[in-house]
Protein backbone atom coordinates (compact mmCIF):
# COMPACT_ATOMS: atom_id res chain seq x y z
CA UNK A 1 0.00 0.00 0.00
CA UNK A 2 1.40 3.25 -1.32
CA UNK A 3 1.67 6.08 1.78
CA UNK A 4 0.53 9.64 0.71
CA UNK A 5 3.62 12.24 0.61
CA UNK A 6 3.18 14.37 3.56
CA UNK A 7 3.16 17.80 2.50
CA UNK A 8 5.39 20.09 4.36
CA UNK A 9 4.55 22.39 7.66
CA UNK A 10 2.36 25.61 6.30
CA UNK A 11 4.16 28.84 7.78
CA UNK A 12 1.54 29.58 10.34
CA UNK A 13 2.10 25.65 11.61
CA UNK A 14 5.83 26.44 11.87
CA UNK A 15 5.28 29.66 13.80
CA UNK A 16 2.84 27.56 16.50
CA UNK A 17 5.55 24.50 16.29
CA UNK A 18 8.38 27.13 16.96
CA UNK A 19 6.77 28.32 19.95
CA UNK A 20 6.68 25.13 21.60
CA UNK A 21 10.76 24.30 20.41
CA UNK A 22 12.65 26.87 19.16
CA UNK A 23 14.97 24.37 16.88
CA UNK A 24 11.90 24.45 14.50
CA UNK A 25 12.74 28.15 13.08
CA UNK A 26 15.27 26.94 11.92
CA UNK A 27 13.18 25.66 8.99
CA UNK A 28 12.10 29.43 8.88
CA UNK A 29 15.21 30.46 8.22
CA UNK A 30 15.62 27.73 5.04
CA UNK A 31 12.39 28.73 3.81
CA UNK A 32 12.92 32.46 3.57
CA UNK A 33 16.50 33.28 3.62
CA UNK A 34 17.18 33.59 0.07
CA UNK A 35 13.89 34.85 -0.87
CA UNK A 36 14.40 37.88 1.59
CA UNK A 37 18.22 37.92 0.56
CA UNK A 38 17.24 38.80 -2.93
CA UNK A 39 14.38 40.93 -1.33
CA UNK A 40 16.72 43.23 0.59
CA UNK A 41 19.44 43.35 -2.10
CA UNK A 42 16.95 45.12 -4.42
CA UNK A 43 16.03 47.60 -1.75
CA UNK A 44 19.64 48.51 -1.78
CA UNK A 45 21.77 46.35 0.42
CA UNK A 46 23.61 44.64 -1.50
CA UNK A 47 27.07 44.35 0.17
CA UNK A 48 26.60 40.64 1.30
CA UNK A 49 28.06 40.76 5.04
CA UNK A 50 25.54 44.14 5.39
CA UNK A 51 23.00 41.20 3.60
CA UNK A 52 24.01 39.40 6.67
CA UNK A 53 23.56 41.52 9.32
CA UNK A 54 19.91 42.90 7.99
CA UNK A 55 19.07 39.18 7.48
CA UNK A 56 19.87 37.83 11.40
CA UNK A 57 18.21 40.82 12.34
CA UNK A 58 15.13 40.64 10.83
CA UNK A 59 15.14 36.58 11.63
CA UNK A 60 15.55 37.56 15.30
CA UNK A 61 12.74 39.88 15.08
CA UNK A 62 10.73 37.38 13.61
CA UNK A 63 11.47 34.74 16.10
CA UNK A 64 10.87 37.96 18.88
CA UNK A 65 7.76 38.84 18.05
CA UNK A 66 6.44 35.49 17.00
CA UNK A 67 3.78 36.03 19.57
CA UNK A 68 3.00 39.12 17.98
CA UNK A 69 2.22 37.41 14.64
CA UNK A 70 -1.09 38.46 13.12
CA UNK A 71 -3.16 35.32 11.81
CA UNK A 72 -5.40 37.55 9.85
CA UNK A 73 -1.92 38.23 7.46
CA UNK A 74 0.27 35.67 5.35
CA UNK A 75 3.32 34.92 7.51
CA UNK A 76 5.47 35.81 3.94
CA UNK A 77 3.65 39.18 4.18
CA UNK A 78 4.77 39.54 7.94
CA UNK A 79 8.40 38.72 7.24
CA UNK A 80 8.78 40.46 4.79
CA UNK A 81 7.17 43.74 6.28
CA UNK A 82 10.02 43.04 8.79
CA UNK A 83 12.25 42.85 6.42
CA UNK A 84 11.35 45.73 4.56
CA UNK A 85 11.50 47.81 7.77
CA UNK A 86 14.79 46.37 8.63
CA UNK A 87 16.60 47.20 5.49
CA UNK A 88 15.58 51.04 5.43
CA UNK A 89 16.25 51.31 8.82
CA UNK A 90 19.36 50.30 7.45
CA UNK A 91 19.64 52.76 5.17
CA UNK A 92 18.92 55.46 7.02
CA UNK A 93 21.49 54.23 9.75
CA UNK A 94 24.19 53.64 7.13
CA UNK A 95 23.16 57.29 5.72
CA UNK A 96 23.09 56.03 2.17
CA UNK A 97 20.36 55.50 -0.60
CA UNK A 98 20.48 52.56 -2.50
CA UNK A 99 22.17 53.13 -5.58
CA UNK A 100 23.93 51.81 -8.20
CA UNK A 101 23.21 48.05 -8.14
CA UNK A 102 20.65 45.56 -10.29
CA UNK A 103 17.20 45.43 -9.04
CA UNK A 104 16.45 43.01 -11.43
CA UNK A 105 18.22 40.51 -13.99
CA UNK A 106 17.12 40.80 -17.94
CA UNK A 107 14.81 38.47 -17.49
CA UNK A 108 12.86 39.86 -15.26
CA UNK A 109 13.23 43.18 -16.76
CA UNK A 110 11.46 41.86 -19.87
CA UNK A 111 8.55 40.23 -18.05
CA UNK A 112 8.18 43.24 -16.58
CA UNK A 113 8.66 45.83 -19.01
CA UNK A 114 5.90 43.23 -21.75
CA UNK A 115 3.59 42.60 -18.47
CA UNK A 116 0.40 44.60 -19.27
CA UNK A 117 -2.10 44.17 -16.71
CA UNK A 118 -3.78 46.42 -13.56
CA UNK A 119 -5.14 47.89 -17.20
CA UNK A 120 -3.23 50.85 -16.94
CA UNK A 121 -2.29 52.74 -20.17
CA UNK A 122 1.63 52.59 -19.55
CA UNK A 123 3.05 50.84 -21.70
CA UNK A 124 6.99 50.68 -22.27
CA UNK A 125 9.48 50.38 -25.14
CA UNK A 126 10.47 47.23 -25.73
CA UNK A 127 13.74 48.26 -26.66
CA UNK A 128 14.67 49.58 -23.54
CA UNK A 129 17.41 47.02 -21.98
CA UNK A 130 17.89 45.64 -18.67
CA UNK A 131 20.30 48.47 -17.80
CA UNK A 132 18.73 51.37 -18.23
CA UNK A 133 15.54 50.27 -16.66
CA UNK A 134 17.42 49.14 -13.87
CA UNK A 135 18.62 52.96 -13.80
CA UNK A 136 15.37 54.09 -14.15
CA UNK A 137 14.23 51.92 -11.25
CA UNK A 138 16.79 53.82 -9.61
CA UNK A 139 15.83 57.30 -10.28
CA UNK A 140 12.00 56.96 -9.51
CA UNK A 141 10.91 58.00 -5.87
CA UNK A 142 11.57 55.10 -3.07
CA UNK A 143 7.71 54.78 -2.52
CA UNK A 144 6.91 53.99 -6.03
CA UNK A 145 10.14 51.88 -6.20
CA UNK A 146 9.02 49.93 -3.24
CA UNK A 147 5.99 48.65 -4.55
CA UNK A 148 7.20 48.07 -8.25
CA UNK A 149 9.60 45.69 -6.71
CA UNK A 150 7.22 44.10 -4.34
CA UNK A 151 4.46 43.42 -7.85
CA UNK A 152 6.82 42.53 -10.49
CA UNK A 153 9.79 41.36 -9.11
CA UNK A 154 8.67 39.58 -5.60
CA UNK A 155 4.82 38.86 -7.41
CA UNK A 156 3.02 39.63 -4.74
CA UNK A 157 -0.46 40.44 -4.85
CA UNK A 158 -1.88 43.80 -4.45
CA UNK A 159 -3.13 42.37 -0.67
CA UNK A 160 0.11 41.05 0.29
CA UNK A 161 1.84 44.81 -0.85
CA UNK A 162 -0.96 46.23 1.48
CA UNK A 163 0.38 44.17 4.44
CA UNK A 164 3.77 44.47 3.89
CA UNK A 165 3.90 48.55 3.58
CA UNK A 166 0.65 48.72 5.47
CA UNK A 167 -0.93 50.58 3.30
CA UNK A 168 -4.65 50.60 2.06
CA UNK A 169 -5.09 48.53 -0.95
CA UNK A 170 -6.68 51.19 -2.79
CA UNK A 171 -2.94 53.63 -2.56
CA UNK A 172 -1.11 50.20 -3.90
CA UNK A 173 -2.69 50.41 -7.02
CA UNK A 174 -1.99 54.25 -7.43
CA UNK A 175 1.24 54.10 -6.61
CA UNK A 176 2.03 51.52 -9.42
CA UNK A 177 0.06 53.31 -11.92
CA UNK A 178 1.96 56.48 -10.73
CA UNK A 179 5.61 54.32 -10.55
CA UNK A 180 5.14 53.16 -13.81
CA UNK A 181 4.33 56.80 -15.28
CA UNK A 182 7.42 58.09 -13.57
CA UNK A 183 9.55 55.43 -14.33
CA UNK A 184 8.43 55.82 -18.18
CA UNK A 185 9.30 59.41 -17.72
CA UNK A 186 12.57 58.67 -16.48
CA UNK A 187 12.89 55.95 -19.11
CA UNK A 188 12.05 58.89 -22.15
CA UNK A 189 14.22 61.49 -20.57
CA UNK A 190 17.15 59.31 -20.50
CA UNK A 191 16.57 58.00 -23.73
CA UNK A 192 16.40 61.44 -25.39
CA UNK A 193 19.95 62.50 -23.12
CA UNK A 194 21.13 59.74 -25.54
CA UNK B 1 29.19 36.63 16.36
CA UNK B 2 30.42 40.18 16.56
CA UNK B 3 34.00 39.13 16.98
CA UNK B 4 33.86 36.96 13.86
CA UNK B 5 35.88 38.29 10.76
CA UNK B 6 34.11 39.23 7.54
CA UNK B 7 35.25 35.96 6.08
CA UNK B 8 34.35 33.78 8.84
CA UNK B 9 30.83 35.66 8.81
CA UNK B 10 30.12 34.94 5.20
CA UNK B 11 31.12 31.37 5.27
CA UNK B 12 29.33 30.31 8.79
CA UNK B 13 25.29 29.37 7.50
CA UNK B 14 22.96 32.22 8.78
CA UNK B 15 20.69 29.44 10.98
CA UNK B 16 23.94 28.52 12.55
CA UNK B 17 24.95 32.29 13.09
CA UNK B 18 21.12 33.11 14.61
CA UNK B 19 20.64 30.24 16.88
CA UNK B 20 24.28 30.99 18.38
CA UNK B 21 23.01 34.59 19.02
CA UNK B 22 19.26 33.51 20.30
CA UNK B 23 21.74 31.33 23.06
CA UNK B 24 24.04 33.77 23.92
CA UNK B 25 21.82 36.87 23.45
CA UNK B 26 19.09 34.60 25.66
CA UNK B 27 16.20 35.66 22.89
CA UNK B 28 13.07 34.22 23.71
CA UNK B 29 9.91 35.20 22.21
CA UNK B 30 8.20 37.71 23.96
CA UNK B 31 4.92 37.12 25.53
CA UNK B 32 1.57 37.00 23.61
CA UNK B 33 0.15 39.51 25.93
CA UNK B 34 2.58 42.25 25.48
CA UNK B 35 1.04 42.76 21.94
CA UNK B 36 -2.41 42.39 23.54
CA UNK B 37 -2.03 44.51 25.78
CA UNK B 38 -0.13 47.33 23.23
CA UNK B 39 -3.53 46.43 21.04
CA UNK B 40 -6.00 47.47 24.01
CA UNK B 41 -3.44 50.27 24.39
CA UNK B 42 -3.92 51.62 21.02
CA UNK B 43 -7.55 51.28 21.14
CA UNK B 44 -8.01 53.08 24.51
CA UNK B 45 -6.50 56.10 23.21
CA UNK B 46 -8.26 55.63 19.84
CA UNK B 47 -11.08 55.57 22.54
CA UNK B 48 -10.30 58.61 24.87
CA UNK B 49 -9.81 60.74 21.71
CA UNK B 50 -12.78 59.88 20.25
CA UNK B 51 -14.96 60.68 24.06
CA UNK B 52 -12.73 64.00 24.31
CA UNK B 53 -13.52 64.61 20.96
CA UNK B 54 -17.37 64.51 21.01
CA UNK B 55 -17.17 66.24 24.41
CA UNK B 56 -15.40 69.51 22.77
CA UNK B 57 -18.38 68.97 19.75
CA UNK B 58 -21.00 69.22 22.81
CA UNK B 59 -19.58 71.70 23.86
CA UNK B 60 -18.83 73.67 20.17
CA UNK B 61 -22.71 72.82 19.97
CA UNK B 62 -23.78 74.51 23.25
CA UNK B 63 -21.87 77.57 22.70
CA UNK B 64 -22.70 77.69 18.84
CA UNK B 65 -26.67 76.84 19.49
CA UNK B 66 -27.12 78.65 22.80
CA UNK B 67 -24.63 81.94 22.19
CA UNK B 68 -27.24 84.48 22.28
CA UNK B 69 -27.04 85.35 18.49
CA UNK B 70 -30.60 86.71 18.48
CA UNK B 71 -29.13 90.11 20.34
CA UNK B 72 -25.50 90.48 18.23
CA UNK B 73 -26.90 93.89 17.38
CA UNK B 74 -27.10 94.63 20.86
CA UNK B 75 -23.54 93.60 21.48
CA UNK B 76 -21.83 93.57 17.75
CA UNK B 77 -21.59 95.71 15.03
CA UNK B 78 -22.17 92.82 12.59
CA UNK B 79 -23.10 89.41 12.87
CA UNK B 80 -19.14 88.63 11.50
CA UNK B 81 -16.99 90.34 14.18
CA UNK B 82 -19.70 88.66 16.73
CA UNK B 83 -19.05 85.17 15.42
CA UNK B 84 -15.37 85.69 15.38
CA UNK B 85 -15.55 87.06 19.50
CA UNK B 86 -17.69 84.14 20.10
CA UNK B 87 -16.51 81.02 18.33
CA UNK B 88 -15.13 78.22 21.03
CA UNK B 89 -11.57 78.24 19.56
CA UNK B 90 -10.70 76.26 22.25
CA UNK B 91 -12.68 73.55 21.65
CA UNK B 92 -12.24 73.74 17.95
CA UNK B 93 -8.78 73.32 18.08
CA UNK B 94 -9.15 70.94 20.99
CA UNK B 95 -11.81 68.52 18.37
CA UNK B 96 -9.23 68.94 15.53
CA UNK B 97 -6.27 67.77 17.43
CA UNK B 98 -8.58 64.61 18.67
CA UNK B 99 -9.64 63.98 15.67
CA UNK B 100 -5.67 63.59 14.55
CA UNK B 101 -5.04 61.65 17.60
CA UNK B 102 -8.28 59.41 16.49
CA UNK B 103 -7.23 58.97 13.20
CA UNK B 104 -3.31 58.29 14.27
CA UNK B 105 -3.99 55.69 16.70
CA UNK B 106 -6.73 53.58 14.29
CA UNK B 107 -4.19 53.81 11.55
CA UNK B 108 -1.78 52.03 14.57
CA UNK B 109 -4.08 49.42 15.38
CA UNK B 110 -3.43 45.96 14.23
CA UNK B 111 -5.09 46.48 11.09
CA UNK B 112 -5.88 50.27 11.06
CA UNK B 113 -3.85 50.55 7.87
CA UNK B 114 -5.86 48.75 5.45
CA UNK B 115 -8.41 51.57 5.24
CA UNK B 116 -8.12 54.94 3.40
CA UNK B 117 -7.78 57.88 5.16
CA UNK B 118 -10.98 59.49 4.41
CA UNK B 119 -12.64 56.54 5.71
CA UNK B 120 -10.61 56.69 9.06
CA UNK B 121 -11.29 60.71 9.37
CA UNK B 122 -14.37 60.73 8.15
CA UNK B 123 -15.85 57.78 10.89
CA UNK B 124 -13.94 59.81 13.68
CA UNK B 125 -15.86 62.80 12.61
CA UNK B 126 -19.30 61.17 12.39
CA UNK B 127 -18.49 59.41 15.94
CA UNK B 128 -17.41 62.70 17.81
CA UNK B 129 -20.57 64.54 16.02
CA UNK B 130 -22.86 61.39 17.06
CA UNK B 131 -21.52 61.24 20.64
CA UNK B 132 -21.89 65.26 20.64
CA UNK B 133 -24.91 65.62 20.17
CA UNK B 134 -25.79 62.81 22.04
CA UNK B 135 -23.76 64.42 25.29
CA UNK B 136 -25.22 68.01 24.58
CA UNK B 137 -28.58 66.53 24.41
CA UNK B 138 -28.37 65.43 27.77
CA UNK B 139 -27.26 68.70 28.63
CA UNK B 140 -23.27 67.77 29.19
CA UNK B 141 -21.85 70.62 27.20
CA UNK B 142 -23.34 73.11 29.50
CA UNK B 143 -22.18 71.45 32.17
CA UNK B 144 -18.57 70.60 31.54
CA UNK B 145 -18.30 74.01 30.02
CA UNK B 146 -19.93 75.92 33.48
CA UNK B 147 -17.58 73.53 35.75
CA UNK B 148 -14.45 74.32 33.52
CA UNK B 149 -15.51 78.23 33.99
CA UNK B 150 -16.11 77.83 37.46
CA UNK B 151 -12.79 75.98 38.65
CA UNK B 152 -10.30 77.47 35.87
CA UNK B 153 -9.68 81.04 35.96
CA UNK B 154 -8.23 81.25 32.74
CA UNK B 155 -10.99 79.45 31.07
CA UNK B 156 -14.15 81.78 29.38
CA UNK B 157 -16.99 79.55 29.51
CA UNK B 158 -19.84 80.92 27.94
CA UNK B 159 -21.52 82.07 31.03
CA UNK B 160 -18.24 84.20 31.81
CA UNK B 161 -18.56 85.29 28.09
CA UNK B 162 -22.02 86.21 27.76
CA UNK B 163 -21.13 88.40 31.67
CA UNK B 164 -18.53 90.01 30.03
CA UNK B 165 -20.45 91.04 26.83
CA UNK B 166 -23.53 92.24 28.81
CA UNK B 167 -22.16 93.83 31.94
CA UNK B 168 -21.07 97.32 30.05
CA UNK B 169 -22.78 99.60 31.16
CA UNK B 170 -21.16 102.36 29.01
CA UNK B 171 -22.10 100.74 26.57
CA UNK B 172 -25.73 100.88 27.49
CA UNK B 173 -25.82 96.90 28.56
CA UNK B 174 -26.47 95.67 31.93
CA UNK B 175 -26.77 92.49 33.98
CA UNK B 176 -28.50 91.70 37.49
CA UNK B 177 -31.89 91.87 39.25
CA UNK B 178 -34.09 93.93 40.73
CA UNK B 179 -33.66 94.67 43.94
CA UNK B 180 -36.14 97.30 45.03
CA UNK B 181 -39.46 98.50 43.50
CA UNK B 182 -41.27 101.45 43.97
CA UNK B 183 -45.11 100.62 44.05
CA UNK B 184 -46.77 100.59 41.24
CA UNK B 185 -46.94 102.14 38.46
CA UNK B 186 -43.35 102.55 38.96
CA UNK B 187 -40.99 104.61 36.58
CA UNK B 188 -37.40 104.11 39.02
CA UNK B 189 -36.25 100.89 40.45
CA UNK B 190 -32.74 99.97 42.34
CA UNK B 191 -31.46 97.42 40.28
CA UNK B 192 -28.07 95.53 41.47
CA UNK B 193 -25.44 94.20 38.76
CA UNK B 194 -23.50 91.11 38.50
CA UNK B 195 -20.38 93.02 40.09
CA UNK B 196 -22.85 94.04 42.89
CA UNK B 197 -23.33 98.20 41.66
CA UNK B 198 -26.67 99.51 42.65
CA UNK B 199 -28.21 101.49 40.23
CA UNK B 200 -31.22 103.75 40.12
CA UNK B 201 -32.58 102.37 36.54
CA UNK B 202 -35.62 104.68 35.42
CA UNK B 203 -38.11 101.71 33.55
CA UNK B 204 -40.41 104.55 31.89
CA UNK B 205 -40.28 103.72 29.02
CA UNK B 206 -39.97 99.64 29.97
CA UNK B 207 -43.19 97.74 28.69
CA UNK B 208 -45.06 95.44 31.15
CA UNK B 209 -43.64 92.36 30.37
CA UNK B 210 -40.73 93.96 31.08
CA UNK B 211 -41.52 95.10 34.49
CA UNK B 212 -43.27 91.53 35.00
CA UNK B 213 -39.78 89.65 34.25
CA UNK B 214 -37.89 92.69 36.59
CA UNK B 215 -40.30 91.98 39.07
CA UNK B 216 -39.98 88.17 38.98
CA UNK B 217 -36.52 88.94 40.64
CA UNK B 218 -34.74 86.64 38.26
CA UNK B 219 -30.99 88.11 36.32
CA UNK B 220 -32.19 90.58 33.58
CA UNK B 221 -30.33 91.53 30.36
CA UNK B 222 -31.33 95.74 30.28
CA UNK B 223 -30.80 97.26 27.37
CA UNK B 224 -30.70 101.23 27.51
CA UNK B 225 -28.05 104.02 28.42
CA UNK B 226 -26.19 105.20 31.10
CA UNK B 227 -27.21 108.40 32.12
CA UNK B 228 -24.44 109.67 34.17
CA UNK B 229 -20.84 108.19 34.45
CA UNK B 230 -20.34 109.60 37.94
CA UNK B 231 -23.41 108.21 39.99
CA UNK B 232 -24.82 104.91 38.47
CA UNK B 233 -28.39 106.12 36.92
CA UNK B 234 -29.61 104.04 33.82
CA UNK B 235 -32.55 104.52 31.55
CA UNK B 236 -34.35 101.18 30.43
CA UNK B 237 -34.80 100.51 27.24
CA UNK B 238 -35.58 97.10 27.04
CA UNK B 239 -35.67 93.80 29.41
CA UNK B 240 -34.81 90.21 28.54
CA UNK B 241 -34.31 86.95 30.04
CA UNK B 242 -30.83 85.91 31.56
CA UNK B 243 -30.92 82.34 29.35
CA UNK B 244 -27.94 80.47 30.55
CA UNK B 245 -29.43 79.50 33.41
CA UNK B 246 -32.34 77.74 31.86
CA UNK B 247 -32.43 75.25 29.39
CA UNK B 248 -33.46 77.03 26.19
CA UNK B 249 -34.53 75.58 23.10
CA UNK B 250 -33.33 76.68 19.54
CA UNK B 251 -37.45 77.28 19.31
CA UNK B 252 -37.15 79.55 22.34
CA UNK B 253 -34.12 81.15 21.00
CA UNK B 254 -35.64 82.07 17.83
CA UNK B 255 -38.29 83.35 19.83
CA UNK B 256 -36.46 85.54 21.75
CA UNK B 257 -35.08 87.04 18.37
CA UNK B 258 -38.12 87.74 17.11
CA UNK B 259 -39.21 89.71 20.52
CA UNK B 260 -36.13 91.55 20.39
CA UNK B 261 -36.25 92.86 16.41
CA UNK B 262 -39.97 93.71 17.66
CA UNK B 263 -38.61 95.69 19.93
CA UNK B 264 -35.87 97.37 18.29
CA UNK B 265 -38.47 98.12 15.37
CA UNK B 266 -40.46 99.73 17.29
CA UNK B 267 -37.88 102.15 19.02
CA UNK B 268 -36.60 102.59 15.48
CA UNK B 269 -40.05 103.59 14.73
CA UNK B 270 -40.91 105.70 17.00
CA UNK B 271 -37.82 107.78 16.57
CA UNK B 272 -39.57 107.84 12.70
CA UNK B 273 -42.44 109.25 13.86
CA UNK B 274 -40.87 111.89 16.83
CA UNK B 275 -39.25 113.44 13.27
CA UNK B 276 -42.57 113.74 12.21
CA UNK B 277 -43.32 115.12 15.81
CA UNK B 278 -40.98 117.80 15.58
CA UNK B 279 -41.85 118.70 11.85
CA UNK B 280 -44.96 119.71 13.41
CA UNK B 281 -43.51 121.08 16.24
CA UNK B 282 -46.87 119.33 18.53
CA UNK B 283 -44.96 117.40 21.15
CA UNK B 284 -43.94 118.42 24.54
CA UNK B 285 -39.87 118.60 24.66
CA UNK B 286 -39.88 116.35 27.75
CA UNK B 287 -41.44 113.47 26.23
CA UNK B 288 -39.58 114.07 23.11
CA UNK B 289 -36.16 113.52 25.23
CA UNK B 290 -37.36 110.37 26.87
CA UNK B 291 -38.17 109.01 23.53
CA UNK B 292 -34.93 110.13 22.41
CA UNK B 293 -32.73 108.08 24.28
CA UNK B 294 -34.15 104.70 23.66
CA UNK B 295 -33.98 105.49 19.63
CA UNK B 296 -30.69 106.51 19.94
CA UNK B 297 -29.16 103.29 21.69
CA UNK B 298 -26.34 101.16 19.95
CA UNK B 299 -28.62 98.19 19.08
CA UNK B 300 -31.35 100.88 17.33
CA UNK B 301 -28.88 102.08 15.22
CA UNK B 302 -27.36 99.21 13.57
CA UNK B 303 -30.55 97.57 12.47
CA UNK B 304 -30.70 97.93 8.74
CA UNK B 305 -32.63 100.82 7.76
CA UNK B 306 -35.98 100.64 5.79
CA UNK B 307 -37.95 97.50 7.88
Amino acid sequence: MKTLPTLPPSDEELVSKTLENKEMFGMIVDRYQSKLTRYIARLGVRDPEDQLDVLQEVFLKTYRNLNGFDTALQFSSWIYRIAHNEAVSWYRKKSVRPEGHLIADSEEILSFVSAKNESDDVVFDKTVNAKQVNQALLKIEDKYREVIILRFFEHKEYEEISDILKIPVGSVGTLLHRGKKQLATVLNEDSLRI
Amino acid sequence: MHSMNSKQKIKTPLKAQLFERIESEQVCPRPRWVFASRECVVWFLWFISVVVGALAVAISLFVVTHHQYAFYEATHDNWFTFAVEVLPYIWIFIFLFMLYTAFYNLQHTKHGYRYPVWMIVSSSIVLSFAGGAALQLFGLGYSVDKVLGDHMAMYMSQEKLERKLWQAPHEGRLLGQQLLSTVVPTSTIVFKDVHGVHWRMDVSELQEQDIALLASKRSVRILGKEMNEVVPIFYACGAFPWMLDTNTSLKEMSAERKTFLEWVYRHAHRAKDRVALLEGETFASTTLNKMSVCADIAAVRRMPKGM
